[in-house]
């Protein structure tokens, strides 16, 4: 006989609807796949388990949902606030790790928001982006250090010559896998990266059959599963990123369950119907830095060196260290993804309590790399929660040649950051798989909201780099002397190499 | 005995009134008041060459860079003379600015492990009454590394790049003196005062050379620096730059980590090692490296044919740390492989630069506004170059480029 | 009529102080106003070595400055009246914002010549420089007019809003443009007249290149007319020869930005 163990967690997000403007169309109860809205007695009525994904509210004519976030039902406690105290009973009721999705729900993390930037004034000219170029194309990959110039003065083309990719702007759609997300979403980003000409990542789920049109425009990611990683495959896409880790769970690999491995995760994963898609924490050819150089040099020969083999790590406390030694091993470009990174299911422990905030990582990698003499040889990508045009600036001005963006084009599908991915029951068709909720995304819709979100913030990355004076993305790499720090922790001004608020030149 | 420091302040003089900073025990001309750090500000630049080797008198730049008085305000001003020693002309000449004999002492010791001392000098200066003393003591070296000694082959440098390192070490410590000129058969002398002053100061008027490049200051800070004031110079590369680079921590870091140290708290500084590092160090012709610094817009470059395409984008995509973003016009003068003179503005031509020549051809003129020109060549024809075009114009050889042709005239693939 | 005699002055300024710097312009400029409020009615510089602001802010439309040698820069600025004809070549801004009144300039003009002019006239004989013509407007009929007989390089009347410009090419190869990149770029008013080419590529955001009207010809002829009678140069009489930069919107970067409530 089994004793009941579970004790019912006090609901967090209720669903009010007003019934006087309700026209008992029964839409929202439609619309919810968390199953929490019936119809009962006449009148739309909440059950317990709403997750404020928000989609009720935008299918319902009437414009008469709101959802509300209740009143916390424990007693105030300063040291256990709710969250913890959730947990704690969550962890009790099941004995399991918990999950959770997008990016670290710490308050205290983020150091953007402490930086502010430089702008021309009196000694120097503004530039206005509208009238006067502003350039913002970005170059992917290794450069040789120096254009080669024979003994007789003339210069030679071949020898300095390098594969690079080519980014209209210096912005890349992060790495997020078929199987993580739905193909309607994962269309609709290719489909934007295609047309606004940046690069996107394919994730670690392989490549679908039907994308491959977009594989000039995409970056292949070898992960510890190799999952859809073929010879065909590598040849055909602009780059090749291995991933050792990443920001929202370092030392983690993933787990895909077998319920959603349907045939089109299947397919392009190259795994049977019905298995967990695993991949393992470490790669387990990588155990070591002379390990990656192995692989790093094993991917560019079979991609007869046409293509940018980089790396993706995850910010940990050496990450200065390490990716000195990447560069080393042969890499042509380093992602450092943040400690804010999203994810689509990532154990809540690691994800809020495991690496750095991006912001350091950057500036620590870029500072690393020019004491050694190796900055210029790879190109640096930057990403865990770049928010907007100013996080991305501020990102680049730290060090980043080009930063990765996934919520935020995630939101621009539609997400609204329940943080119920790993659930599989997105109500917007983006974190599922099945497919009448994937046949809520319309992938034109939602690529074209992406192109428009890009668009506007490559305007918005204009407008500051000409009121700073600067006519081209690449004289604010690592330009962190246009940066100053005005938070509550000097030392981070120091750590990050920027001068606090108030310093002038020098 | 010198102490090389990775500490940023160097020696410096003060030409006005200011507090003083007691630090450490040195005297206040030394130091550089800690809250007056970077000067940036518009100035004016000018330069001459005749190109058939006649030579030019220090009264005739002078002339030139006073015509434009509004373009200085007293805190800084210099010149550089090329073709000056033709009797020391193997001879490397560091022109040194010393706080006091105690740094004379010092340095002349750290020079002689290092290098041999052909003949040394003190330069001759005149107390010019309106500037404020104190002022340093000027010296001059004709001097050949040891290339025999330990400490060299151990750096396994060649010599020039030997030289470069003993000049960094130098300007870094804490030693009261500063190199401000290191190349051959050349020497720059400037200070903080109007160009007349600076001029009467040298008694520049008894020098004659090939050629002259000179600058005058606008800063916007207060007090100025002897050593901060351009013409900023390293072996035989001296820079005159008038605007304000808005890349400067970009380009620093590539200069650093070439192995050079920006220790005149100046962005005009990082210029000079750039031209060092691209055309000396790497080899690239000059109109190339002129388009590493000023390159076109990409655009424009996807216009071009397709090798001078795979050209100008792999200049620009490999040296994007050179580029200098922001409103520049520079005069650059070098020794190699014949005393030149190059001029370059912006690729949005954001600063002046005009160009003359004498009817004759056989003198060439630079300045950022013409009636410096006029004013010591009245049937000068005169000319704008473009916008991130350089202008050659080399001793023996002429104008060996206007500053209006094709980007890539000249470069050989 | 008094005679020229009475109301002529010549002033040498080829003096340099114990700086090296030439006659200060404030004591130039201080001389040539008490002249005019004297009565002169024409004044003439001999030796002008770079001296700025000359006749700056004048307003009196039957004075007449000669200028010999090279004035400084902002020649004429806020010009309101009056004639300024200089016999060599121009520096930097020259006719800097100016409302009224006429510059000839036997010679070149550098960069930003005629900023935000809002009336009058500038003739250039030979060439200028950067940004000519930039933020040039037109207000209650009157419209400053601007003719270059030479060539300009990029960024020719850049924020255009008003006035017109003739860029004449004289003297230039068949095939070379004499305007370079970013004609036009931000005009939303005014119109540029250039003899020879005007391609795609060398046109700004917002310029384009349109036909010209009878009413634009009849218009440049007149500049060429005043031109040809300035300097004695004849530019081409051919309408074919010549095509017009303008605008078609005068709003053009209306869709740009969004004004949610965020």
């Amino acid at each position: 006989m089994s004793v009941q163990t579970v004790v019912r967690l006090p609901e967090k997000y209720r669903p009010v609807v007003d019934h006087e403007l309700c026209l008992r169309c029964k839409k929202c109860v439609r619309a919810c796949s968390y199953e929490v809205l019936e119809f009962k007695d006449d009148r739309i009525r909440p059950k317990p388990g709403c997750v404020a994904c928000l989609r009720c509210v935008y299918e319902c004519p009437a414009q008469c949902i709101t959802v509300k976030e209740m009143e916390p039902q424990f007693a105030h406690h300063a040291v256990f606030d709710p969250v913890l105290r959730r947990s704690i009973i969550a962890q009790s009721n099941s004995g399991g790790v918990l999950l959770s999705s997008c990016g670290a729900n710490v308050e205290y993390m983020d150091i953007f928001s402490h930086l502010l930037l430089d702008a021309a004034q009196v000694t120097n000219p503004s530039i206005d982006p509208l009238r006067e170029p502003v350039e913002t194309r970005t170059y992917l990959g290794r450069r040789p250090g120096k254009v080669t110039v024979t003994d007789d003065g003339r210069i030679d083309l071949q020898s300095s010559s390098t594969p690079l990719v080519v980014m209209d702007m210096p912005i890349m759609i992060g790495h997020i896998s078929l199987g993580s997300i739905s193909y309607n979403a994962q269309a609709a980003l290719f489909q934007a990266a295609s047309e606004l000409n940046i690069v996107a990542g394919t994730g670690e789920g392989g490549l679908h059959a039907d994308f491959y049109k977009h594989s000039k425009n995409l970056c292949a990611e070898v992960a510890s599963g190799r999952f859809g990683v073929t010879s065909h495959y590598l040849k055909e896409v602009s780059s090749v990123e291995i991933k050792i880790g990443q920001g929202a769970k370092p030392g983690h690999g993933g787990h895909l369950p077998g319920e959603k491995v349907q045939e089109l995760v299947s397919q392009t994963r190259m795994i049977p119907l019905g298995t967990d898609a695993l991949s393992p924490y470490p790669h387990h050819d990588i155990y070591s830095i002379e390990d990656l150089q192995q692989l790093i040099s094993v991917l560019k020969e079979s991609t007869e060196y046409q293509v940018p083999v980089g790396v993706k790590i995850a910010a940990v406390h050496n990450v200065g260290a390490i990716a000195s030694g990447i560069v080393r091993a042969g890499a042509d470009f380093i992602t450092v993804d943040g400690l804010r990174g999203g994810t689509g299911s990532a154990p809540r422990v690691i994800r809020d309590h495991a690496g750095m905030p991006i912001e350091i990582a950057i500036s620590a990698v870029d500072q690393r790399l020019q004491e050694e003499g190796l900055r210029d040889k790879v190109t640096l990508c930057a990403s865990g929660s770049i928010r907007s045009a100013a996080d991305m600036i501020k990102c680049i001005a730290l060090g980043a040649d080009v930063v990765g963006v996934c919520t935020a084009a995630m939101i621009a599908m539609g997400c609204t950051v329940c943080q119920q991915c790993h659930r599989g029951m997105c109500t917007w068709g983006i974190a599922t798989q099945r497919q009448d909720l994937v046949d809520r995304l319309q992938t034109p819709v939602a690529a074209q909201r992406v192109v428009n979100l890009f668009r506007a913030w490559n305007e918005e990355l204009k407008e500051m780099l000409g009121a700073m004076g600067i006519d081209s993305v690449e004289s604010l790499v690592g330009n962190r002397d246009r940066l100053r720090y005005i938070g509550p922790n000097p030392r981070i001004a120091e750590i990050l190499g920027v001068k606090h608020s108030g310093e002038g030149w020098g | 005995m010198l102490q090389g420091n990775d500490g940023p302040v160097p020696a410096s003089w003060m030409a006005s009134d200011f507090d003083a900073y007691p630090q450490q025990g040195r005297s206040y001309v030394v130091d550089i008041p800690h809250r007056h750090k970077y000067r940036m500000g518009s100035c004016g630049i000018a330069g001459c060459i005749n190109t058939d080797g006649s030579m030019i008198s220090g009264s005739k730049i002078e002339k030139m860079i006073t015509t434009m008085g509004e373009r200085e305000n007293g805190l800084g001003a210099g010149f550089v003379c090329y073709g000056l020693f033709p009797d020391y002309a193997d001879e490397y000449c560091l022109q040194v600015l010393y706080e006091s004999d105690q740094s004379r002492a010092g340095l002349e010791e750290y020079l002689s492990d290092r290098a041999y001392i052909i003949k040394d000098e003190k330069v001759k200066t005149v107390a010019v009454p309106t500037m404020k003393p104190p002022f340093p003591l000027v010296w001059r070296y004709f001097i050949r590394p040891k290339t025999n000694t330990e400490s060299f082959w151990r750096k396994g440098l060649d010599e020039e790049d030997y030289m470069v390192h003993m000049v960094m070490q130098i300007n870094q410590a804490d030693n009261g003196a500063f190199c401000v000129s290191s190349g051959k058969n050349m020497a720059v002398f400037k200070g903080s005062g109007y160009a007349k002053e600076i001029a009467q100061f040298y008694d520049i008027g008894r020098y004659k050379g090939n050629m002259w490049l000179s600058h005058s200051r606008f800063p916007t800070n207060s007090p100025g620096w002897w050593a901060g004031s351009h013409p900023i110079s390293i072996l035989d590369w001296s820079i005159c730059h008038n605007g304000e680079i808005t890349s400067y921590g970009v380009n620093k870091k590539l200069v650093e980590m070439a192995g050079y140290k920006c220790s005149l708290l100046t962005d005009s500084e990082v210029i000079t090692y750039l031209w060092d590092l691209l055309v000396r160090r790497h080899g690239l012709p000059i109109p190339a490296a002129s388009f590493a610094m000023a390159p076109w817009y990409y655009k424009d470059i996807d216009r071009l044919d397709e090798q001078l395409r795979q050209l100008a984008l792999q200049l620009r995509i490999t040296y994007k740390e050179a580029f200098l973003n922001g409103p520049f016009s520079i005069l650059v003068g070098r020794s190699e492989p014949n005393v030149t003179m190059i001029a370059l503005a912006d690729r949005k031509k954001l600063r002046p630069l005009v160009m003359g020549v004498s009817e004759d051809g056989n003198s060439v003129f630079a300045a950022s506004e013409e009636c410096a020109i006029k004013a010591v060549q009245k049937d000068a024809e005169t000319w704008a170059p473009k916008a991130g075009n350089p202008v050659i114009v080399r001793l023996g050889e002429g104008i060996v480029r206007r500053g209006t042709e094709a980007p890539f005239q000249g470069v050989r693939l | 009529m008094a005679s020229k005699k009475h109301n002529e002055v010549v002033i040498d300024v080829d003096e340099r102080n114990e700086l090296g710097h030439p006659l200060d312009y404030r004591e130039l400029n201080e001389k040539i106003r008490g002249c005019i409020s004297s009565g002169m009615e024409k004044v003439i510089l001999k030796g002008v070595t770079g001296q700025r602001y000359i006749a700056s802010a004048m307003d009196d439309p039957d004075v007449k400055i000669d200028i010999h040698g090279t004035p400084g820069n902002d020649l004429g600025a806020f010009l309101n009246g009056g004639t300024i004809e200089v016999f060599g070549n121009a520096q930097d801004v020259t006719g800097n914002t100016m409302n009224d009144g006429r510059i000839i300039v036997h010679g070149n003009s550098w960069d930003i010549t005629g900023l935000a002019a809002r009336g009058g006239t500038i003739l250039i004989r030979g060439n200028s420089g950067y940004r000519v013509g930039i933020h040039m407007k037109e207000f209650n009929g009157s419209g400053p007019r601007l003719v270059i007989g030479g060539s300009v390089h990029d960024y020719l009347g850049e924020y255009m809003a008003g006035g017109t410009i003739a860029i004449l090419g004289i003297g230039m190869e068949e095939d070379v443009s004499p305007v370079g990149l970013s004609v036009g770029t931000g005009m939303h008013g005014g119109r540029i007249f250039v003899r020879g080419a005007v391609e795609e590529h060398q046109l700004g955001t917002a310029a384009h290149v349109l036909p010209l009207t009878d009413e634009d010809w009849e218009e440049l002829q007149s500049m060429i007319e005043e031109f040809e009678h300035a300097f004695g140069l004849k530019p081409s009489r051919c309408r074919d020869d010549y095509v017009k930069v303008g605008p078609l919107d005068s709003r053009p970067f209306r869709g740009h930005y969004d004004k949610t409530n965020i």
